[in-house]
């Protein structure tokens, strides 16, 4: 056996011309976690998934805005290499479901890294060398992550959840991935064993800190040498909001990209590394990114000579974007994770996951699938259940994929079903911009402004648990800014109509409780 | 196209509520008994050559496999010809649709039609939609029944300015029908306000523009014009039906301030009978939600299209109004046991043709009534039937 002919890898830089981030809009005061153990104290918030998020529904968001901003097609992408540490299937088809619901289709390459947080960086190497290596022109890299911290453990006040996408390419970039280290050591940080479903942290804070956090990390990025020049930007391991400056002595970093991501969102997981970086990417100059978890580090040198498209819209995602953030209490948490669930079985869905119909169901939803006759050109949703036009009866069409935003024909706002759907939920027809129409589910925080005639862009999320498997589908959300394009600017006062309205009035005005 | 005149000789009910002592086959019982005895001139069951049955939601409410067998063993007529139908809410109308055809056919002369429909076996929670499982196993997920309909309300509201007052002054005119009508499952007055104050459903329906789930069974009895003597001198003729459908899914209606396929079976009926709605004296009609009165009134031909809102709210529609609708309470008021909802219209028709309805007697002048339903999966079917008294 040879030795290694350097600490750090060079493999042939590869370009980053695209990057996107997405948080869920929940924020959780960690002082709400303490109280509900009695405790006092407890400062900051995370963001944290609502019912119908998790960590595919985030990278899926992410990496539509990644593509976006790089403005390359799904179709020309070689494949996901996706990084998260909860996987929502823990063996199953997690990585297929995001692959069909990006629109990557049926030959995309890439990866699912998975059983720690350094899950993101994993992906990122790997998808790196798949780009240097030629084997795919454009590779689509996701770190994304929701935690499950177990109930009453310490990881509860820290445990967030967001998702960062980048664009790698073989084409010359304005940003270049340059060099790396990894280093491995057999330490326990975080703990979460077969058949578990809450992650614990069983060592003691300062054992962790001393003896694996810091070295570990240290070692990988000291590994980089001299190739880290001058007025570099750090993204440092933050993951209890402290121990990010203890990180940074211990690099000698001068300048820390990362500071203050903590005290937004949390610890991010998977994603933390590529959150922490994106105010580095947004300004040229070189960047370093460290990842940790699962007794390995990594650090990635990046030359930013510009700007790298969508940093700067990314940063907003922190604060919620364009949508905003809104407070959520820790029992509405612990409903969300399933650490909080009712004595009664929710009434299951008549027809299981596992059957025909569902299958047949399930793959034309998440790759929104509509029939377009090819007489008269109306598109039939879904194909499955249309055989024939439903205008003309025509029974020749061809499989297209529909437009992801439209306008509201009609609209409702359910409140009173049974679980697991929870109210309010708007359910709105959508006239899409392609000249098809849908009905699908919104958001619960559009309840109140929704209305008809609104532009809406469709979103993927987690319709439920069903029979304990995910099932994934599109809901209609509403636009911020009703007369831009997506997201940026502020509302258009159609709550404020409703606020004031007295009873009674006109479809057009709502007094919704 | 020649067909044999009906009569209808005969028609009964029990009382509609929550009926958690009652059985699927002692509701059956009831509600043919009923109909037996109201037969003028006396009827022994024995005389019932076949039968229809309307029930809709079997499967969901625990009687699975119900077929032709249950009812005619239930009322003691194991041996009759017996079929079942479900064509979504309007299978009571349907049912009698089709028994009239049979006797209009001339294979039988005597021909029972009845529903039954256990809608409190199961609990609400279980009940009808809200398990949000019909449909695309997953696009319509969420879709309980006043999704099927608050789609309409919002888009009405906003075209044509109706109001949730209007949309109320249709529950408060058929809760106080229901008063007066001792089959009624709900017999109390309500006011605008309550209806208003109620809770949210589905905006913009509250739980007042809904409504209840309820148990119940009617039946009525049919026959060839050459024995209706023998039974009546007072029959009541079927003068007319129509039935029509459309895309099953919201996403694929034509428009959403109508119910088109309502239109469409109402323009069948009213051409076989060779009346227009103005020459209606009574309907009962498909009110599961207020909205649904307001757009039923307005497909029908009853009122200009975008003016239900306006007519429920000034009287048109009320018991001494320009059309009475839904004189017995309606769904709303009455209840909607599926199969039975249909059957137990026609009843009321029937008896509101003879004249025999006490305080929520209309007047008849043209001596025609109509009853509608609609339904199924986004409102993809309606049956309207019509009966006469002019001979």
């Amino acid at each position: 056996m040879s030795e290694p002919s350097s600490d750090c890898v060079e493999a042939a830089p590869v370009g980053l011309v695209g990057v996107g981030a997405a948080l869920p809009s929940g924020r959780l005061a960690v002082a709400d976690v303490a109280a509900g153990w009695d405790l006092t104290g407890g400062r900051g918030q995370l963001a944290v998934c609502g019912p119908d998020e998790d960590s595919l529904t985030l990278a899926w968001s992410a990496a539509g805005r990644a593509l976006a901003a790089a403005g390359v097609e799904a179709g020309e992408v070689g494949g996901l290499w996706w990084g998260t540490a909860r996987p929502p299937m823990a063996e199953g088809p997690s990585l297929a479901f995001l692959v069909a619901a990006v629109g990557l289709g049926t030959s995309s390459g890439g990866l699912l890294a998975g059983g720690s947080v350094h899950a993101g960086m994993d992906a990122l190497v790997a998808a790196w060398d798949a780009v240097a290596a030629g084997s795919v022109a454009t590779a689509l890299v996701i770190a994304s992550d929701a935690l499950v911290p177990g109930p009453g453990t310490g990881a509860e006040k820290s445990s967030g959840a967001g998702a960062v996408a980048l664009v790698l390419s073989g084409r010359p970039a304005g940003a270049r991935l340059v060099a790396r280290a990894t280093r491995v050591r057999p330490l326990l940080d975080r703990y979460r064993g077969d058949g578990q479903a809450g992650t614990g942290d069983p060592y003691d804070p300062r054992l962790y800190r001393e003896r694996e956090l810091i070295p570990s990390v240290a070692s990988a990025a000291t590994a980089l040498g001299d190739r880290v020049p001058a007025g570099t930007r750090w993204s440092v391991p933050d993951p209890d909001g402290r121990l990010g400056k203890a990180v940074a002595k211990a690099v000698r970093a001068e300048a820390v990209a990362s500071e203050g991501v903590f005290a937004r969102v949390g610890d991010t997981g998977s994603a933390a590394p590529f959150l922490g970086a994106l105010a580095a990417l947004a300004a040229p100059g070189p960047v370093c990114m460290v990842g940790t978890g699962g007794g390995r580090s990594t650090a990635v040198l990046l030359e930013v000579r510009s700007p790298v498209p969508g940093a700067d819209l990314a940063l907003t995602a922190l604060d919620g974007g364009s949508r905003g953030t809104r407070p959520v209490t820790y029992a509405s948490v612990l409903r969300s994770r399933g650490q909080l669930v009712p004595l009664a079985d929710p009434v299951p869905m008549g027809v299981p996951p596992g059957s025909a119909a569902f299958v047949r169901g399930s793959e034309e939803l998440l790759s929104l699938e509509g029939r377009r006759c090819s007489a008269c050109g109306t598109i039939a949703v879904p194909p499955s259940i249309h055989p024939v036009c439903i205008a003309c009866g025509n029974d020749s069409g061809e499989l297209v994929h529909l437009a992801r935003s439209g306008t509201v024909q009609t609209f409702v706002v359910n409140h009173t079903m049974p679980p697991p759907f929870e109210a309010p939920l708007p359910i709105a027809v959508v006239d899409l911009d392609d000249g098809s129409r849908v009905m699908l589910q919104g958001m619960p925080e559009d309840a109140v402004a929704l209305a008809i005639g609104d532009r809406v862009d469709l979103e993927l999320r987690r319709y439920a648990l069903e029979r304990g498997v995910p099932v994934y589908g599109f809901k209609v959300s509403r636009r911020i800014d009703q007369n831009g394009g997506p997201p940026g600017g502020s509302a258009n006062g159609a709550n404020g109509a409703a606020a004031s309205a007295p009873s009674g009035l006109t479809g057009a005005r709502k007094e919704r409780s | 196209m020649s067909w044999n005149r009906v009569a209808v000789v005969g028609g009964g009910l029990i009382r509609f509520g929550e009926l958690f002592d009652q059985s699927y086959e002692t509701m059956a019982h009831g509600a043919f008994s009923a109909a037996v005895a109201s037969v003028d001139k006396g009827f022994e069951p024995r005389q019932v050559e076949a039968a229809i049955v309307a029930t809709q939601r079997g499967t969901l409410w625990g009687q699975e496999g119900i077929g032709g067998n249950t009812v005619p063993s239930a009322i003691g007529l194991a041996g009759v010809p017996c079929t079942r139908v479900e064509n979504a809410c309007p299978s009571g109308s349907d049912a009698f649709r089709i028994g009239a055809m049979v006797v209009a056919s001339g294979v039988h002369d005597v021909v029972l039609v009845i529903g039954v429909e256990k809608m409190r076996d199961k609990s609400t929670d279980e009940g009808l939609l809200s398990r949000a499982a019909a449909g695309h196993p997953i696009y319509n997920r969420a879709e309980t029944a006043p999704v099927l309909f608050a789609p309409f309300a919002t888009r009405h509201m906003h075209e044509f300015g109706t109001t949730r007052e209007m949309l109320a002054s249709v529950a408060v005119k058929n809760h106080h029908n229901g008063t007066l009508d001792p089959y009624a499952h709900f017999q109390s007055e309500i006011t605008v306000e309550q209806v208003l104050a109620s809770p949210p459903v589905c905006h913009p329906l509250h739980l007042l523009d809904c409504c209840p789930q309820t148990d119940g069974a009617a039946a009525v009895i049919l026959v060839s014009a050459e024995r209706a003597r023998e039974f009546t001198d007072k029959p009541v003729w079927v003068a007319g039906f129509g039935v029509a459908t459309d895309h099953p899914y919201l996403h694929e209606k034509s428009t959403f301030t109508g119910l088109p396929v309502t239109t469409a079976a109402a323009e069948r009926a009213y051409a076989m009978a060779g009346v227009g709605p103005d020459q209606i004296d009574m309907a009962e009609v498909h009110d599961c939600f207020t909205i649904t009165e307001i757009l039923d009134i307005e497909d029908l031909g009853f009122v200009e299209k975008g003016k239900g809102g306006v007519a429920s709210l000034e009287g048109e529609t009320a018991i001494g109004g320009r059309i009475p609708v839904n004189p017995s309470g309606g769904l709303l008021s009455k209840g909607h046991p599926i199969g039975a909802t249909g059957v137990a219209q026609i009843t009321e028709c029937y008896w509101q043709l003879r004249g025999e309805v006490g305080e929520r007697q209309v007047e008849i002048r043209h001596g025609n009534a109509l009853q509608h339903n609609v339904g199924g999966r986004g409102s993809g079917v309606s049956v309207v039937n019509i009966l006469t008294v002019n001979p």
